[in-house]
């Protein structure tokens, strides 16, 4: 029988630890514990007979850390035989035991995937697929995942289980005492991410013992509509001679696990220090309660790592500007694929109160799917915020969904078969929460009631794909009020009745309501303030403008849904404040000027050019400019880089303050005088300026003269690369195009990129003396393919003598020394 | 300034800064960087006593082995060992990666608060097992970490083996070698029968002697 259908009627058993049961058999420190299938199997069955007599339903075959990182291709075993053997091993214990399940068991691969680590997404899935391929072919009845810290492996595992089989699916995760997985994750993620993708029975392992994971499991139950198990370890572990021992005997395990069957825990077994006389126990315990039913929620939430989002309760703020439709910056920002200007709008986002934010790179002529996927890999490495995924394009939202790390909102779907019928299948098997739009083939219906029959249409199409009314957002059209009247009003409706009569939630792009009309906050910020009245659950909108911000957090406060108002207090206590201490000032700046005998009213006119202080500071004809950059005032540096440009063209500028600025401050951290931050800051407020000037040169058609291209990286094996990044930033200032190849490089990859573009200058980074080789490996690759090319070196290990040993051109000890390299050897040219 | 854990003079020290005290723009900004990285920081630490032999000059520390001669002098008298592993996690790192692509100067900072807290760490748990243990009458040497002297990196995948730290700790190593958290450090600390004075710390026991970073004998050390 299908052990789904089993847990339908009653309470699951697993086994308990399998590693100290092999060590008390003489498993040594170091040695694999999988190895064992092939050197000792018969050790390996016993231990499942004993798990098996003693009541457990389910053995977890040997297979834990079986995988292609740990036993390599041509390095004594094959992986292969190791999980056949594992997953054969569990199943003759089975058969011998007259009852039972055989489990594959995946855990952790061991390596820490990108960004944080090196290990690409797909290649862990693929690692997974070699395993979860063999422990089919061997017969297993089902695949554990479980010992899970990082939600971004887990997502990697459980689709290599889907994808190469349809066994069912039990998926587990290791939290610490403050409820964290080890990357970040909670209990709602997980099961966010787990029930996206479609996993069968989710819980908790290894880590804590009974006592403590108890809270965390009546948690889980209260946000998840999934069977749930839990498998702790024996308690907390200390050392005792060198050995692990745990502090909960049989008796006392059985007696916590009580708890957990009583809070509606369908599958109970062990981890760590877990033995046979536990689960024997356990079973005695509780195998007699009374199996509590699933409880279904509807909870529509999205995930990132680290954070869920729940839609339905407080309205939610979808950031609406990583879109490109009438944001000429932006579209010159994808087609040079500038992340670093889309972080930022991302960042400001955040800041200004964004819960979630849209994603949308469609640009006519760029290749859709790898921009976007390139957009979110790098957004989900900067924030914590789930994302939009935004694309008409179903191979951009297929690739999208699948490397993003948690469940995603998609935008969207709509009543059109064919579109349905394209979206629908990308949901169900990643995950999400999808925007349904209230139009058809028949096309966008003028009155609510239409608008709800198509609503209707997409729910059930939906259901008949297993996607759920809760994971399905409906978008009630909002279409400008210039064209049609009485569209607002329509609008309005829809989203009032979708939530009354059909139960469901809704979100809307709200600034489409004023196109065509002057000043279109006002009617913006108005139309929000209704549509949240009527019950709207999310809005795409800017957060950064002050009158539709204005509008949510009022609305919150109003609707007591922001406790104490603390949530307005913080937003405009200060700026509160801050206007006071500015009317305060301008009184006693009257008030002297009257002193004075002035004819002051008592309000200045207009800032004209700032006399602050600051000008008293140094060189008298410093400009503010000038001096913004030297002192790492970003702020400050935008302003006077607005001022500087009244009266002269974006070049002069920056030929005549800007360098300047930037000269002096290399020139003093060269000298001791400045150090590495302010050496940044100064950098950071010069970059600042030349946004300005980029602005401002773009619309008058000129360019700054591009000084040449730099190729960076640091190389194979290194993945440290603040040292790179610091190279980059100053060299960009001082007008160099910077080709960043990342960390971690092969050398193939430079070499290749320093051919294709004819590359005159290739900066390399190693910081760890076990990659000075692979440095030197790359200099080499590159004599030979670009021979033009000048190779400058720097990181902590290397010196002068060892960078001329492994023949590159220059030593840089520091990134001025680089910039003053790629200046001279530029020059040259 | 040492209540929250992080030794302003290490944080500026690793800015390159030696003794000179920073401007106030650049303290500011060390502030707030410990102010953030504080909230993401996940301290998690373990370690297992072992005990150790020598024999043919290498090392067996019960979970690697080693023919490293700084570490088999550092351990000299020794018939047991600490072994320890110690991170404060990816959010950090997540942190770094984020500042490194919005605003260098603050990814710079935190990184050198990040390095100054991870030592603070290994410190004060070094300073609670050391009361430990001289309560049993053992005293403890100085921690020693791979990388330091002749001692190889490449017993990290042992080290860490043995200490479980990939699942306790979520320690992992990159193709490379490399810890994963970046902000790790994993030790050996000698257990001693007798009490006795050891020269060399980390930073004063490296070869490369005119590394800019280095700390300066009587500079830096609270104790």
């Amino acid at each position: 029988m299908d052990i789904r259908d089993e847990l339908k009627r009653r309470r699951i058993f697993f086994d308990g630890g399998m590693g100290s049961m092999l060590q008390e058999r003489g498993l040594l420190p170091g040695e694999l514990p999988e190895t064992w299938n092939l050197s000792h199997p018969e050790a390996v069955k016993e231990i499942h007979l004993e798990y098996l007599r003693a009541g457990a339903d389910v053995v977890t075959a040997n297979t834990f850390g079986a995988n292609g990182f740990k036993y390599k291709k041509d390095e004594g075993y094959s992986l292969g035989s190791i999980v056949t053997a594992g997953v054969s091993l569990a199943k003759e214990a089975v058969k011998e035991a007259g009852h039972g399940y055989a489990a594959l068991d995946l855990g952790p691969t061991g390596r820490l995937l990108a960004p944080c680590g090196d290990l690409d997404f797909e290649d862990a899935c693929k690692a997974y697929k070699e395993v979860v391929e063999a422990g089919v072919r061997a017969g297993a009845d089902l695949i554990v995942i479980e010992t899970m810290g990082d939600s971004y492996e887990l997502k990697a595992a459980v689709l290599a289980a889907k994808e190469v089989s349809s066994l069912p699916v039990f998926a587990t995760v290791t939290l610490d005492e403050r409820g964290k997985m080890l990357t970040g994750g909670t209990v709602e993620t997980a099961a966010a991410l787990l029930e996206g993708l479609g996993a069968d029975v989710i819980g908790l392992n290894c880590g804590l013992g009974p006592v403590q994971l108890l809270p965390f499991m009546k948690h889980l139950r209260s946000v998840s509509s999934l069977p749930l198990m839990v498998n702790p370890n024996a308690g907390l572990p200390r050392s005792e001679n060198g050995r692990t021992v745990y502090d909960i005997d049989a008796r006392g395990f059985a007696q916590a696990m009580k708890a957990m069957a009583e809070c509606g825990v369908s599958v109970l077994g062990g981890c760590c220090g877990t033995t046979p006389e536990h689960i024997r126990r356990l079973r005695e315990t509780c195998g007699p309660l009374p199996l509590l039913p699933v409880e279904k929620k509807d909870r529509t939430v999205v995930s990132s790592y680290g954070r869920t989002v729940i839609l339905g309760e407080r309205p939610v703020i979808i950031g609406e500007r990583i879109n490109p439709t009438g944001k000429p910056r932006l579209k010159q920002a994808l087609k040079d694929r500038d992340m670093a200007y889309i972080l930022n709008m991302a960042a400001s986002q955040e800041e200004n109160g964004a819960d979630i934010l849209d994603v949308n790179v469609g640009l006519p002529g760029i290749d859709e799917a790898a921009v976007m996927t390139e957009t979110v890999r790098e957004l989900q490495s900067v924030t914590d915020l789930p994302l939009q995924i935004d694309t008409s394009d179903v191979k951009a939202m297929e690739q999208a969904m699948r490397i993003y790390n948690g469940k995603p909102m998609v935008n969207s779907v709509n009543g059109k078969k064919e579109v349905m019928e394209a979206v629908f299948p990308l949901v169900r098997k990643y995950g999400g929460v999808v925007v349904a739009l209230c139009l058809d083939e028949n096309g966008i219906p003028e009155t609510a009631a239409r608008r709800l029959a198509v609503a209707k249409k997409i729910y059930e199409t939906a259901a008949s794909y297993g996607i759920e009314k809760k994971d399905i957002l409906v978008d009630a059209l909002c279409m400008a009020v210039s064209s049609d009247k009485n569209g607002a009003m329509t609008t309005l409706e829809t989203v009032k009745r979708v939530r009354e009569e059909l139960g469901g939630k809704t979100v809307l792009g709200v600034s489409n309501i004023s196109f065509g009309l002057p000043m279109r906050e006002h009617i913006n910020s108005a139309f929000f303030l209704l549509a949240l009245e009527n019950g709207l659950s999310a809005a795409i909108i800017n957060p950064g403008l002050p009158a539709m911000a204005a509008a949510y957090k009022s609305f919150l406060v109003l609707h007591g849904m922001d406790e104490n108002c603390s949530g307005y207090v913080e937003k405009y206590g200060q700026e509160e404040a801050a206007r006071k201490a500015e009317q305060e000032a301008r009184k006693e700046a009257a008030a002297g000027m009257r002193k004075n005998g002035s004819q002051g009213t008592g309000e200045t006119e207009g800032s004209g050019v700032p006399h602050g202080p600051a000008a008293l500071e140094g060189d008298p004809a410093e400009t503010p400019l000038k001096r913004s950059i030297k002192k790492g005032m970003i702020q400050a540096a935008e302003t006077a880089a607005r001022n500087a440009l009244l009266s002269a063209d974006a070049l002069t500028v920056i030929n005549r303050e800007m360098i300047p600025a930037l000269d002096e401050v290399g020139k003093g951290f060269e000298a001791g005088t400045v150090f590495l931050p302010q050496l940044l800051m100064s950098a950071e407020a010069a970059r600042a300026a030349f946004g300005i000037m980029k602005e401002k040169m773009t619309k008058d058609g000129v360019e700054r003269e591009n000084r040449g291209t730099v190729i960076l990286a640091t190389v194979k094996g290194d993945i440290h690369d603040i040292g790179k990044n610091i190279v980059k930033v100053l060299l960009e200032n001082y007008g160099f195009q910077v080709m960043d190849l990342g960390r971690d490089v092969p050398p193939e990859i430079i070499a290749a990129a320093a051919v294709e573009g004819h590359v005159p200058v290739v900066g390399l980074s190693a910081l760890m003396t076990t990659t000075v080789p692979a440095m030197e490996e790359t200099i080499r690759l590159l004599r030979e393919k670009a021979p033009w090319a000048k190779i400058m070196v720097g990181g902590a290990v290397l010196t002068e003598e060892y960078a001329n040993s492994i023949g590159a051109d220059a030593y840089c000890k520091d990134a001025m020394a680089s910039v003053n390299f790629a200046v001279k050897y530029v020059k040259k040219i | 300034m040492m209540e929250d854990g992080v030794r302003r003079s290490e944080v500026f020290r690793y800015l390159g800064y030696g003794n000179r005290v920073p401007d106030e723009e650049t303290g500011e900004l060390a502030e707030e960087c410990i102010k953030e990285l504080l909230r993401v920081s996940e301290e998690r630490i373990c370690v297992r006593e072992f005990p150790v032999t020598v024999r043919d000059g290498s090392l067996d520390c019960g979970c690697f082995q080693t023919s490293s001669r700084s570490l088999l002098k550092n351990l000299g008298g020794c018939a047991r060992v600490l072994v320890m592993a110690a991170t404060l996690g990816t959010g950090v790192d997540r942190l770094l990666l984020k500042y490194g692509k919005l605003f260098m100067a603050r990814a710079v900072v935190m990184q050198a608060a990040a390095a100054a807290l991870i030592e603070e760490v290994c410190d004060r748990n070094f300073e609670s097992w050391r009361k430990e243990y001289e309560e049993k009458g053992l005293y403890l040497r100085p921690r020693f970490s791979p990388g330091y002297g002749d001692f190889p990196l490449s017993v990290q995948k042992d080290l860490l083996g043995g200490l479980e730290a990939g699942k306790r700790l979520g320690i992992t190593l990159t193709e490379g070698g490399l810890m994963m958290p970046s902000k790790s450090v994993t030790a050996v600390i000698g257990i001693s029968p007798v009490k006795g004075f050891c020269r060399t710390e980390g930073c004063e026991a490296c070869e490369k002697k005119d590394c800019p970073y280095r700390r300066s004998l009587g500079q830096g050390r609270e104790t």
